[in-house]
């Protein structure tokens, strides 16, 4: 891989299958979304916690126009994008797992997304697991999730960053969700 | 329920597309006619189709709060007797089922709960018989049954419980358009429940809409002791009070107590607290903590932190959105104004005692609450006394200290976000160059610090200036552990916290981070480095408060000669450096040379930051300092004057730089012989820094000898005195009572009262001064002192100053 590898660079080796540079552009979008996140949580007036559907936009247009116009378009960007941050929310979950086990209470949140409510950063976790795998399988819906339910997309989004109609959409999401749903209730039968 | 391979989903994967396009009849229409030619395919795609309705039905993972399927093919199984039908809840604790007997023996459906997988031998199991056995102990008309327990053939822990087929209280009361009237006499059956549970030793500790169900036949009935406490056993050993969700069960801030949020001992008060809340939300269809979506840390803060607007102005037309308003109204079969009217006195007075922070000052028992709405409904005197003004304001104090502690919390948790942050930057490093923008994030980093301390820099808080001290200590501590092998960050991080002391008036704590910061960067990034240069600016301005006036010079010299060279002669950074070399050499009394920079920083700042820029504000101050230190006082009044109409326009009347700069035209305008204005514009500071910075910043009490001199000028000697007095308190207080600043307190107190002729009292604190500390400068200058004239003459007072000189003589001792 090259030594100085732009993110443009390395979605376009990922996109043909080049896996270090897949493993790369994972490390580096989620330094970048995560550093992202820190500064607008740091922002005077921020709330406190951050929608990932903001995230993701601000961090498009920071890299746009840090790359300039060899930046892959939006939606190519969003389906790495969301991937990565199904992965930044697990391990947030994780951690604040931890800090609970540490002794800080923990609330249920209000205004954040329903990842970030599940009850438990395992199934999370396990969540992930299975979609990791069903990306390899039928990587079309294991997006629809990434994008949806970690990234908090509406459908009419969705459909608008894939170019196909919304019912698609829709019925991706919902075979996704039969897939989720069947391969974790196997996993945690009684 | 048999997996599907990669494989079989891929074949299968076309015909679930094709079923999920189509309406209900189509798509039995299309599996009958695919059935017969492949019933296997049609079997498997009825059963994944089913899973899709149950899945839509309970939103699946479209919700929050979602709970993952563990029990999702339990439909049809059987526990006992029971049969299980369908999930119809999902907690922290598990999941509950709707089941029937299937013995015959009764027609009855009941609820099972089940405990949550994940919490299978973390100590949920003992939490959920602890449920099983409160519940054995209570039998109540409000309180749903408990029918039966077991462990299931699997091992799994079970509770059968009565099940109540009904809405949440809110949505109930809601659909029913139930009146006010109609609300309270439903809340009054909760009360029974939750006093009956009470009674039992028992506190409920999580009441909210949702576990309290009403039955179709409008019976209002208490659901889900999950995390209720036993009173008697558990608090000896001190691990149930604790509100910590060791089991993954979070606690419902929208309904939780102040001392639930803190980790105070929770009591029966807990509960009386909640249903405060609860009848709030029935009454107003609003939360006491406001409308809006908030942060878990706002309504924390809001808990804890934050009086409720009273009912009767949540429901009012101005408070919130007109069409929500009249909608709450109409579903209480009013209007806005009519509701408030009805809410306003004894109602507000209710629920406004039942919500206060202090659980001693909320009702006694849930019976006491129940009684004063009893009382209500009879249109009789009700027993809670509505809050005065004056009580409201004695609040202030201690509700800002607890609000202090959860900001320390809240730092601490920030702290390992930020080193998370730093690990996972090293690691990024690893594999790729990313030394720029590594920079950037370190300042990132600082920005997120900074944002947090500010909660406890006076300037952003408006108060709590010294209980945040606790704050900085800890992450004093912490930073040199936990940061050790990242000196650059470490050194960000002490630069916060020094720059958090300066503004704190701790200046030795402040030089001690500053100091380490400044080594630990010029050996990290060099002597030259703009961030360098920076922390030596910044420690050469702690140094000059400190009056090491040599080496805060030296230090200011060399920052500023390497700023302009590095940064450039007009850079922002090199003009704050030279205003503080320039205020280092006013503090040696070198006017010209100080006067000379000051107004070119000014002239610069003017020029590159614009006029009301606060920098060019603070030159305006500067400028006017010296002026005065010059004597020339119209030129002095002018700027001062200048500088804080531009400050309190721009910063507010509050900022703490306003505030120095009224005192600072206090003290011109006194020196220029105008002493009522002056009294009155130093009065003014001083109370809006009473409040803002508290008693104890320098600041303050700086201002407090301003408006002793000022008195002293005036005469009036009994306001002089109370002012000295409060001076030396304050002084022995925070620099201890051997400090040469006590002493110099007692000196002034000493001259106060000799004005007063009253000379042996004068005599006998001048002692005090001359043994505790009192500087050479003042020893010497005491004989000739006018304000001590009463004294000349008197053998007493000769005899103090002999001994003053012997002291001043003394080599000095630091």
């Amino acid at each position: 891989m090259r030594p100085d590898a732009t993110i443009p660079w390395l979605i376009g080796a990922a996109a043909q299958g080049d896996a270090a540079a897949a493993d790369a552009l994972f490390s580096a979008l989620y330094a970048e979304l995560r550093q992202l996140a820190k500064r607008e949580l740091a922002r005077p007036g921020a709330p406190v916690s951050l929608s990932a559907t903001t995230l993701l936009h601000e961090a498009y247009l920071d890299m746009a126009a840090r790359e300039g116009p060899s930046f892959p378009d939006r939606a190519r960007f969003m389906g790495y994008a969301a991937r990565v941050m199904r992965g930044l929310i697990i391990d947030h979950a994780r951690e604040r797992h931890a800090q609970k086990r540490g002794g800080l209470f923990e609330l249920t949140s209000l205004d954040t997304n329903a990842a970030e409510n599940a009850v438990d950063h395992r199934e999370l976790a396990r969540i992930g697991e299975v979609l990791e795998e069903l990306s390899q399988v039928e990587p079309a819906l294991a997006e629809v999730v990434d994008l949806k339910f970690f990234c908090g997309f509406s459908f009419a989004e969705i459909a608008a960053m894939r170019d196909v109609s919304e019912r698609t959409v829709q019925r991706n999401w919902e075979k996704a969700r039969i897939y989720l749903h069947r391969k974790i209730s196997v996993d945690s039968l009684l | 329920m048999p997996t599907l391979s990669p494989d079989e989903w891929l074949a299968i994967s076309p015909y679930l597309d094709q079923a999920l396009a189509m309406s209900d009849p189509e798509r039995a229409a299309w599996l009958r006619s695919l059935g017969e030619r492949n019933p296997t395919l049609v079997a498997q795609l009825t059963d994944l189709l089913e899973e899709h309705q149950v899945l839509s039905a309970e939103a699946f993972l479209e919700k929050g709060g979602f709970g993952l399927p563990n029990s999702a093919g339990l439909a049809g199984q059987t526990l006992g007797p029971y049969t299980l039908l369908s999930q119809i809840g999902q907690g922290g604790m598990g999941s509950v089922w709707l089941a029937e007997r299937n013995d015959g023996r009764f027609e009855r459906r009941v609820a099972v709960k089940f405990i949550h997988i994940a919490l299978m031998g973390k100590g949920g199991e003992g939490r959920f018989k602890r449920e099983g056995s409160i519940l054995g102990r209570l039998s109540h008309p409000h309180i749903a049954e408990l029918i039966d327990a077991g462990v299931s053939a699997a091992g799994q822990p079970y509770l059968v419980l009565e099940y109540i087929e009904g809405d949440s209280i809110d949505a109930y009361c809601d659909r029913q358009n139930l009146d006010v009237e109609a609300r309270i006499r439903l809340f009054l059956e909760v009360l029974g429940a939750v006093a009956h549970a009470h009674a039992n030793l028992i506190v409920h500790r999580d009441l909210k809409p949702s576990n309290v169900l009403v039955s179709k036949d409008g019976q209002a009935k208490l659901l889900d002791f999950g995390i209720a406490k036993l009173l008697e056993g558990e608090a000896e050993d001190g691990t149930a009070t604790l509100l910590t969700v060791e089991g993954g069960r979070a606690m419902t801030p929208e309904y939780a107590a102040p001392e639930q949020v803190t980790g105070a001992p929770v009591t029966t008060a807990t509960d009386v607290y909640a249903l405060g809340v609860l009848l709030y939300v029935l009454l107003t269809g609003q939360h006491p903590a406001g409308k809006g979506r908030r942060s878990p840390a706002e309504l924390v803060k809001a808990i804890v932190d934050t009086e409720p607007t009273r009912p009767s102005d949540i429901v009012t037309t101005e408070r919130a959105n007109r069409e929500e308003t009249t909608t709450n109204a109409a579903r209480r079969t009013t209007t806005p104004d009519k509701l408030s009217r009805l809410l306003q006195g004894d109602l507000d007075t209710i629920i406004v005692k039942a919500l206060k922070k202090d659980p001693r000052e909320r009702y006694a028992s849930v019976t006491a609450l129940a009684d004063d709405l009893q009382r209500y409904l009879r249109h009789e005197p009700i027993a809670a006394r509505p809050d005065t003004l004056a009580y409201r304001a004695g609040k202030f104090v201690r509700r800002n200290r607890i609000a202090v502690v959860l900001a320390s919390l809240a730092f601490l948790a920030a702290l390992a976000g930020v080193t998370g942050t730093v690990v996972q930057a090293r690691r990024a490093r690893a594999q790729r160059d990313l030394a720029i923008r590594e920079r950037d994030r370190g300042s990132r980093v600082t920005q997120f610090m900074i944002k947090m301390f500010k909660v406890s820099d006076p300037g952003e808080s408006r108060g709590n200036s010294v209980t945040a001290r606790e704050i900085l200590d800890k992450a004093s501590a912490e930073v040199d552990t936990e940061l050790s092998k990242d000196p650059e960050t470490q050194a960000q991080m002490m630069d916060v916290m020094g720059n958090v002391y300066f503004s704190l008036g701790l200046y030795p704590k402040s030089e001690s981070m500053l100091t380490r910061s400044v080594d630990i960067r010029r050996q990290a990034l060099g002597p030259s480095h703009p961030d360098t240069l920076a922390a030596a600016s910044d420690l050469g301005r702690t140094l000059s408060m400190e009056q090491r006036d040599q080496d805060a010079e030296k230090l200011l010299r060399e920052t500023v000669a390497s700023e302009q060279r590095v940064l450039g002669p007009e850079h922002p950074d090199t003009l704050v450096s030279m205003s503080r070399l320039a205020n280092t050499l006013l503090g040696q009394n070198r006017y010209p040379e100080a006067e000379q920079l000051h107004r070119e920083v000014l002239e610069k700042r003017r020029r590159v930051l614009g006029p009301d820029n606060p920098d060019t504000v603070a030159s305006m101050d500067n400028m006017a300092f010296v002026f005065m230190v010059e004597q020339r006082f119209p030129e002095a009044e002018k700027m001062q004057r200048d500088a804080l109409a531009i400050a309190a326009r721009v910063q507010g009347a509050d900022d703490p730089y306003t505030l120095d700069s009224m005192n600072r035209l206090a003290r011109i305008l006194s020196l220029e012989k105008k002493f009522p204005e002056a009294e009155r514009v130093q009065r003014d500071g001083l109370d809006i820094q009473m409040r803002v910075l508290g008693p104890d910043h320098p600041l303050t009490s700086r201002s407090m000898y301003n408006l002793l001199d000022i008195l002293q000028s005036e005469k009036n000697y009994p306001e002089a005195e109370k002012v000295a007095r409060q001076i030396k308190a304050r002084q022995a207080r925070v620099r201890g009572p051997e400090h040469p600043y006590t002493a110099f307190a007692t000196y002034l107190l000493a001259s106060t009262v000799a004005m007063q002729g009253r000379k042996s009292e004068a005599l006998s604190l001048l002692k005090e001064a001359v043994d505790h500390g009192l500087d050479a400068k003042t020893h010497l200058a005491m004989a000739n002192d006018d304000d001590l004239k009463s004294l000349h003459g008197d053998p007493r007072f000769k005899a103090l100053i002999r001994r003053a000189k012997e002291q001043a003589s003394r080599p000095a001792q630091n």
